[in-house]
């Protein structure tokens, strides 16, 4: 039997030799190390489960939930049937966050700026507020059947994310991470761009749980350090700085001599990574060296927070073979008048999300990175407030939805131009083909070259893995 | 041992549990062909496909059969299972079934004894019983000790590991001298323990690996994330293990302390080690959903700390591996079942967060508060004396002040309505003046306007003008604006008037305007401002007339008639102009106007007729506007808004309700899932042969804490020393920490582990004895180098061939920084503190959102423990050093090492200050420069630098020490850094800059953040 501090060990002497992240062969060493356990034969596998489609990942995650019935899932007979209580079985408070009586059924506005159109050679209906992601509809394989369990901001982002509504387990980024490792040695495995405010999970919605904390994701920033304590105090030049790091070097290598523990060869190695990502990250960070061109097709401005630039910045983190990237962007929480939020919301997302797609097509990267747009869950087709006359004006708002959203994935060995499952016509719930959470979980880290089943970590006692015991991959998703 | 067969625990559980025991476990719904593997009757009686086993008879067993079968139904595991056993686990099985298939009841779950203390061949080496167990072991391994550590580390090690701090320099050299001598050496090592384990530091270092167990924090986690005050726990903490509290009552206090007979206020505080669970105030929550998450938490987190068993499993269905059914978790939760709600739906509708009402419990005011309070009001009585005495000094001024306004309020302040003597407007419509002195406007309505008005004054002094816009039938919607019956607002954007002498033109200076009424954003003062961007509108007031009062800078005196020419331009557009004007002066702004109106009514009255109520009200106005009274009263109002802010503390406790809920088994998990009905028991594997405890008093949480820590409970005293041995040696006796069931890693030393766990219990709980058999081990006393052939046959140092050698946790890499560089502050106890943190990063939504404010005073210097701990954002360079958010109950740290953790040492503004302060302390404290390098060296690390570490600083220094003399510029750039709060006494800044250079070097060794 492996002990987990034994594994810890391994895996202290592999960072040794590889730095911040682990090379490309990480899966081999750590997987097996890992989550050998008692029958041990694991032992005997090597290199990924199976072969990766997607070496890498994009996560967009839109804090607060869109509407996805206003972008993604069109429903006439809801349009229909706007101002019409809702049927009794849907007024289920145990359900709902905020409505608490019977409402009203809400559709799409009947406006040319709300309007669905059929796009691209698959057809596929999204809505006029996308009009960039219409352009790249038949990179898509939107899956309107994703459903959760909680419907709760912070545990509904800590179940999609760790795959458990409570505080504790590793977000899948970390997994990925302990998984892959990072190709770069200089970055870490997992990055975090956020815009507006922290989501309500907070830190545990991208933290390590029990994995190593050399796992957890970390936020590059765009305003101050990108990363914390990065630039040196005032007064104090990179060539000063390197002094420093030389001396406590020579210093720490008298030590290791000496001592002859290995835990200081690996102090060593990380003093002269922290030195070079004093200029490797800034480099990354500085979007000014793209092309005019580049930030046409994004709408980026150098130097400022947007989620535009942090699209950018995601292509460029990808590019230098980060393995996880996940963008937060807050402010989707739409309860009173979505039709008057959603599309200032939609206008900062949809022609930076499409320029990424196009952007890592052109380069060769989209086959092989995995760009996903998610939400911890949907929104109601009842009225949250007065539907008014059901127009643009009016004055409604979306509770949250856990029986039926919609997200889509793009690239990574993803079906293109596919739409999967359906829900009801008024897309209250699933009509077929339900994709939940754990299913959704299971398929990302397929296309990763994963066996969700099988990446786990052993802590009190049992495996752990991302999907719980549940989960199975959806296999109408993969190209 | 071949003649033994396997052994069960070590060889063969770990088999069946990872491979057969998902399907043919403890867990009964799980439970495949009615196969039980976990149990001797459910093996050798069997299930469908008969008995499994047949003891001695691994041919006629089917277990060995599936086991070996190549068919793909039949084998065992099954291939979809994905778990295959391998030839030499296949092996031992046969093995283990040829002895007899003896099963054995888990260690763990039987009480430990106390074992006979082996002999070992060189006993020199055994200080006390600890040594004979791991020399014993080790001898077995053909190893022993490593030399003893160099006093000097020994003595950094001691301290770092009993007080979380380390030691002074002179400290070093007393041990150093002492250690010299054989025959004091001993007497003197016990003396150093017992003085570190009576330090009031003692229960500030190992409060931290508590708190992590507690997951204490000053806030509810979750979206919004607000403080709540529950930090006297925090402090109850460390005192009671400054007081070397017995763990039993540690307990108990802290599990039940409400419950006690006569409850003590501190032993309610304790409970908040329940009270600190997270709380989700989340608009869409349940209150009860949360309720019960929370009593999961207590029940899992309870479970995890005291016992070591990984109870949660059994949240949803049969524990898979353990003995613990779901009856077993819902009769645990029970106990804890019985407490109120902690949120509630908002007080206000819209609001997106529910309140948070958990019970809390107001605290006395603390001695220094005390005497804060008793200050203030004296200095309040003083300062009321001193009152008395002035407005006694002040009667005859009130007396004269009474008699002025009494005779001001019977003057006539009228207004005077300004003759209208010339009238023109650029809009060209027609006007005509009305019998009441007003400028109508009829005709054309022009969009913009700019009306002069002549006027003529006969008064001989004028100190005010008003402007009336008047409201009548004759304007849309009755005015007082010209344009829109639905809107007959005016924008008037200025108020000029200037006095016509012949050909002299004065302007009139006004000031203090006022009036009636303003719009938002158009206030009346915009008509003075100069600015044409400004001005005065009324909407939504229409139809109702208004005014506007301007007072003159300086009056005007007159005793010849005056011209006086108004200009009011109205050029916002769309006819907002005014339809019926009048202007009005007079000749004193009238004291009523500055009186509140029932005080005019009094004065009104002759002096005689005023009543007594009335005579008071008028001195009360008398001495609030009195300026002798102001200062004094303005001094008392201050004092007392100190005085109420002084409050007492509150914190978070548990409550027992009177009437209790009844409790049922939670189908997968779920609270509105009630299945059947359960009452409050310990898990039935635990069941105790002492019931005198359980047997007294109801099934209560004080029952439960007594159970805990009665002495026939098999797990409490081994979970417990066997985590205080993790913070000492590295690893656990058990290495995993956190579970002690039958999947947990074997004990590396058992018979250590139970002696450990039998003296503890017999010592009376007595944790600090414990840690002193502990630190008083050879085993403790060894040096930490790493020589090769050990690392390889040895690598996690299991057998302790040497001393461990790790890095600090988070808030000892703090603590230590901050008393090297001389700043550590030794306050204790208090509200959480805000050192110096990069800004932006709390950035949560909802109400109440907390505000990083940075400490500037000795706060700032505080140990990590006072931190403020909240949980969506912890502190964070103590994150980067592995601690936890605290959202869970966490029993063991990580210790990575990573390249932000070099960041922070190098780069965050805290450490860079801690540098500057260290480098200052080096300068002064060492006089000779010589010497210097020592100095600084030994204050890091304790130890005295050898000639390579040496040269290596000595080069860092002087080539800085020469680039700061030849670019003095950058020395006062590199002190002047906005982060410090610090401030040096070296006078010599080139001198300071470099030294700065050699202790940020010296911050950053390895050596500074191992313990070693």
């Amino acid at each position: 039997m492996i002990s987990r501090h034994l594994q810890t060990e391994t895996r202290r002497l592999f960072l040794q030799k590889t730095g911040y992240g682990m090379g490309t062969a990480a899966l081999s060493s750590l997987v097996n190390a890992d989550s050998g356990g008692a029958n041990g034969s694991s032992l005997q596998q090597s290199g990924l489960h199976h072969a990766a489609k997607a070496k890498r990942v994009i996560y967009i995650h839109l804090v607060g939930s869109p509407s996805h019935l206003d972008l993604f899932d069109y429903k006439p007979e809801l349009q229909k049937r706007t101002g019409q209580l809702c049927p009794d079985e849907f007024f289920d408070t145990s359900k709902l966050a905020f409505i608490r009586e019977q409402p009203s059924l809400l559709g799409t506005p009947r406006e040319d700026q709300f309007a669905f159109r059929k796009c691209g050679a698959s057809g596929m209906e999204l809505s006029n507020l996308l009009p960039h992601l219409q352009g790249v509809a038949d990179e898509l394989c939107l899956i309107k059947t994703l459903h959760t369990d909680q419907f709760n901001h912070a545990p509904s982002q800590m179940f999609l994310l760790t795959g458990f509504e409570r505080f504790g387990r590793p977000s899948m980024g970390s997994w990925v991470s302990y998984g892959l490792g990072s190709e770069n040695q200089n970055l870490p495995g997992f990055v975090v761009l956020i815009t507006g405010q922290v989501l309500g999970a907070g830190n545990s919605a991208f933290g390590s749980g029990f994995l190593p904390t050399v796992h957890q994701g970390i936020e590059f920033r765009s305003q101050g350090d990108p990363v914390l304590y990065l630039s040196n105090p005032q007064g104090v030049s990179p060539g000063e700085r390197k002094m420093v790091v030389d001396a406590v070097n020579d210093l720490n290598k008298v030590a290791l001599a000496d001592v002859g523990d290995p835990e200081i060869a690996t102090r060593i190695s990380q003093y002269e990574m922290a030195y070079r990502m004093q200029t490797s990250v800034p480099e990354l960070m500085n979007i000014a060296d793209e092309p005019q061109s580049i930030h046409e097709m994004y709408g980026t401005q150098p130097g400022k927070t947007s989620f535009a630039n942090n699209c950018l910045l995601a292509r460029r983190l990808v590019e230098r073979g980060v393995r996880f990237v996940q963008l937060f962007d807050q402010g989707w929480d739409h309860h009173g008048s979505v039709f008057n939020s959603l599309p200032g919301k939609t206008k900062q997302v949809d022609k930076p999300i499409a320029a990424l797609i196009r952007d890592l097509r052109e380069r060769g990267l989209l086959d092989e990175t995995l760009v996903i747009w998610s939400a911890e869950f949907g929104r109601t087709p009842m009225a949250q407030g007065a539907v008014g006359n059901g127009s643009g004006k009016s004055k409604a708002g979306r509770d949250h939805h856990k029986d039926a959203y919609s997200v889509w994935m793009a690239g990574g060995g993803c079906k293109a131009g596919h739409v999967h499952g359906a829900t009801d016509e008024l897309g209250y719930a699933i009509a077929r083909d339900p994709v939940h959470v754990h299913d959704f979980n299971a398929t990302i880290l397929h296309q990763l070259g994963i066996d969700h089943e099988r990446l786990t970590f052993r802590y009190q006692g049992r495996q752990f893995r991302l999907t719980d015991v549940h989960g199975g991959v959806v296999k109408d998703l993969l190209a | 041992m071949a003649n033994e067969g396997p052994d069960f625990g070590r060889d063969i559980r770990p088999i069946l549990a990872e491979n057969c025991y998902h399907c043919h476990g403890p867990d009964e719904q799980a439970r495949e062909a009615k196969l039980r593997l976990d149990t001797f009757e459910g093996a050798t009686t069997g299930g469908a496909s008969g008995p499994a086993i047949v003891p001695g008879k691994p041919e006629e067993s089917e277990l060995i059969a599936r086991i070996f079968s190549s068919d793909g139904d039949e084998h065992m595991p099954p291939p979809s299972s994905k778990r295959v056993l391998s030839p030499e686990q296949k092996a031992l099985l046969s093995e283990w079934i040829v002895a007899g298939a003896k099963y054995g009841k888990h260690w763990a779950w039987q009480k430990p004894q106390r074992p006979g203390v082996p002999s070992v061949r060189d006993s020199s080496l055994v200080r006390n019983p600890v040594d004979a167990f791991l020399l014993r072991r080790l001898e077995r391994e053909g190893l022993s000790y490593s030399s003893e550590a160099d006093p000097a580390l020994l003595l950094r090690r001691l301290f770092l590991d009993l007080i979380g701090l380390p030691p002074t320099v002179e400290e070093i050299r007393a041990f150093e001298d002492t250690w010299a001598n054989p025959e004091e050496r001993e007497k003197y090592y016990d003396q150093i323990i017992n003085r570190l384990l009576s330090s009031p530091r003692f229960g500030e270092r190992w409060a931290r690996p508590w708190l992590d167990l507690a997951r204490y924090a000053d806030s509810n986690g979750f979206q919004a994330d607000q403080l709540r005050p529950s930090w006297s726990y925090r402090d109850w903490v460390i005192r009671a293990l400054n007081a070397n509290m017995p763990f039993d009552q540690f307990t108990i206090e802290q599990i039940a302390g409400d419950l006690l007979p006569d409850a003590s206020l501190d032993q309610k505080v304790a409970t908040g080690f329940h009270r600190t669970v997270t709380c989700n105030v989340e608009a869409g929550v349940s209150p009860e959903g949360n309720r019960v998450d929370q009593v999961i938490d207590r029940v899992n987190t309870t479970a995890t700390v005291w016992l070591g068993i990984t109870l949660e499993c059994a949240q949803c269905h049969d524990h898979k591996y353990d003995p613990f059914s779901m009856e077993d978790y819902y009769s645990f939760f029970d106990f804890f079942n019985h407490t109120p709600l902690e949120v509630q739906l908002p007080s206000n509708k819209t609001d997106v967060s529910h309140d948070f009402i958990g019970p809390y419990l107001d605290l006395p005011l603390t001695a220094g508060q005390q005497r804060q309070a008793e200050d203030l009001e004296n200095r309040i009585a003083l300062l009321q004396k001193s009152r008395d005495d002035t407005l006694k000094s002040q009667e005859e001024n009130y007396l004269a002040w009474e008699r002025r306004h009494s005779k001001s309020v019977g003057q006539h302040t009228g207004w005077t309505v300004l003759q209208v003597t010339g009238f023109s407007s650029t809009g060209g419509e027609k006007h005509g003046i009305l019998e009441d002195g007003s400028v109508l406007l009829s005709g054309n309505v022009p969009n913009t306007a700019t009306y002069t008005v002549e006027t003529r004054s006969t008064l001989s002094r004028i100190s005010q003008f008003k402007l009336e816009a008047l409201a009548t039938p004759m304007l849309p919607g009755n005015g007082p604006g010209r344009g829109d019956a639905r809107n007959p607002n005016f924008v008037l954007k200025e108020f000029t008037v200037v006095l016509r002498d012949g050909k002299n033109v004065t302007p009139i200076r006004l000031h203090r305007p006022k009036a009636t009424f303003s719009q938002k954003n158009w206030d009346v003062a915009g008509l003075i401002d100069g600015r044409p961007s400004t001005g005065w509108a009324i909407n939504p007031q229409f139809g109702k007339s208004h005014w506007a009062t301007f007072e003159l800078v300086n009056p005007i005196e007159r005793k010849k008639e005056t011209t006086l020419v108004f200009t009011l331009p109205q050029d916002w557009g769309k006819g907002r102009v005014i339809g019926n004007l009048r202007l009005s002066a007079r000749a004193e702004v009238s004291n009523e106007s500055r009186l509140p109106a029932d005080l005019i009514a009094i004065l009104k009255n002759p002096t005689g007729e005023r009543n007594k109520a009335q005579q008071k009200k008028l001195r009360a106005y008398f001495e609030k506007e009195s300026s002798a009274l102001k200062e004094i009263d303005a001094e008392i109002a201050r004092l007392k808004k100190q005085r109420s802010n002084i409050k007492a503390n509150q914190t978070l406790v548990m409550v027992e309700m009177q009437k209790r809920r009844t409790t049922h088994i939670l189908n997968r998990g779920e609270f509105l899932s009630p299945g059947q009905r359960v009452q409050a028991r310990t898990p039935s594997i635990l069941t105790l042969s002492d019931k005198s405890n359980a047997a007294t008093g109801p099934a209560n949480r004080l029952a439960l804490a007594q159970w805990l820590v009665n002495r026939d409970n098999p797990l409490t005293a081994r979970v417990a020393i066997n985590r205080w041995w993790a913070e000492l040696f590295g690893n656990g006796i058990v290495a995993t920490l956190e579970d002690f069931g039958t999947q947990s890693t074997p004990p590396s030393h058992p018979d250590l582990l139970d002696w450990l766990a039998v003296e503890f219990m017999d010592s009376g709980w007595n944790m600090k004895k414990l840690l002193k058999v502990m630190v008083s081990s050879q085993a403790y006393r060894q040096s930490s180098g790493v020589p090769a052939g050990l690392l390889e046959k040895d690598p996690r140092n299991i057998l302790l061939g040497r001393a461990p050698r790790f890095r600090l946790n988070a808030e000892r890499i703090r603590d230590n920084a901050l008393a090297v560089s001389g700043l550590l502050s030794a306050k204790m106890f208090g509200e959480p503190v805000m050192p110096y943190q990069p800004p932006g990063l709390w950035r949560q939504t909802g109400r109440n959102e907390p505000k990083w404010l940075e400490e500037t005073d000795e706060d700032r210097w505080r140990r990590g423990i006072y931190i403020v701990y909240r949980r969506a954002a912890p502190y964070p360079s103590m994150v980067n050093f592995d601690a936890p958010d605290r959202a869970a109950c966490s029993v063991a740290r990580a210790r990575t090492n990573t390249p932000n953790q070099a960041l922070t040492l190098l780069n965050d503004p805290a450490f860079v200050e801690m540098a500057l302060a260290l480098a200052d302390r080096i300068l002064l404290e060492s006089s000779s420069p010589g010497t210097r390098v020592q100095y600084g060296f030994r204050l890091a690390v304790s130890r005295v630098p050898d000639s390579r570490e040496q040269s290596i600083i000595h080069r860092l220094l002087h080539e800085r020490l020469d680039h700061f003399k030849a670019h003095p510029k950058e020395a006062e750039n590199l002190l002047s850094n906005p982060h410090f709060v610090y401030q040096p006494q070296s006078q010599n800044h080139r001198e300071l800059a470099a030294w700065f250079y050699v202790a940020s070097a010296l911050l950053n060794l390895d050596e500074v953040i191992t313990k070693n």
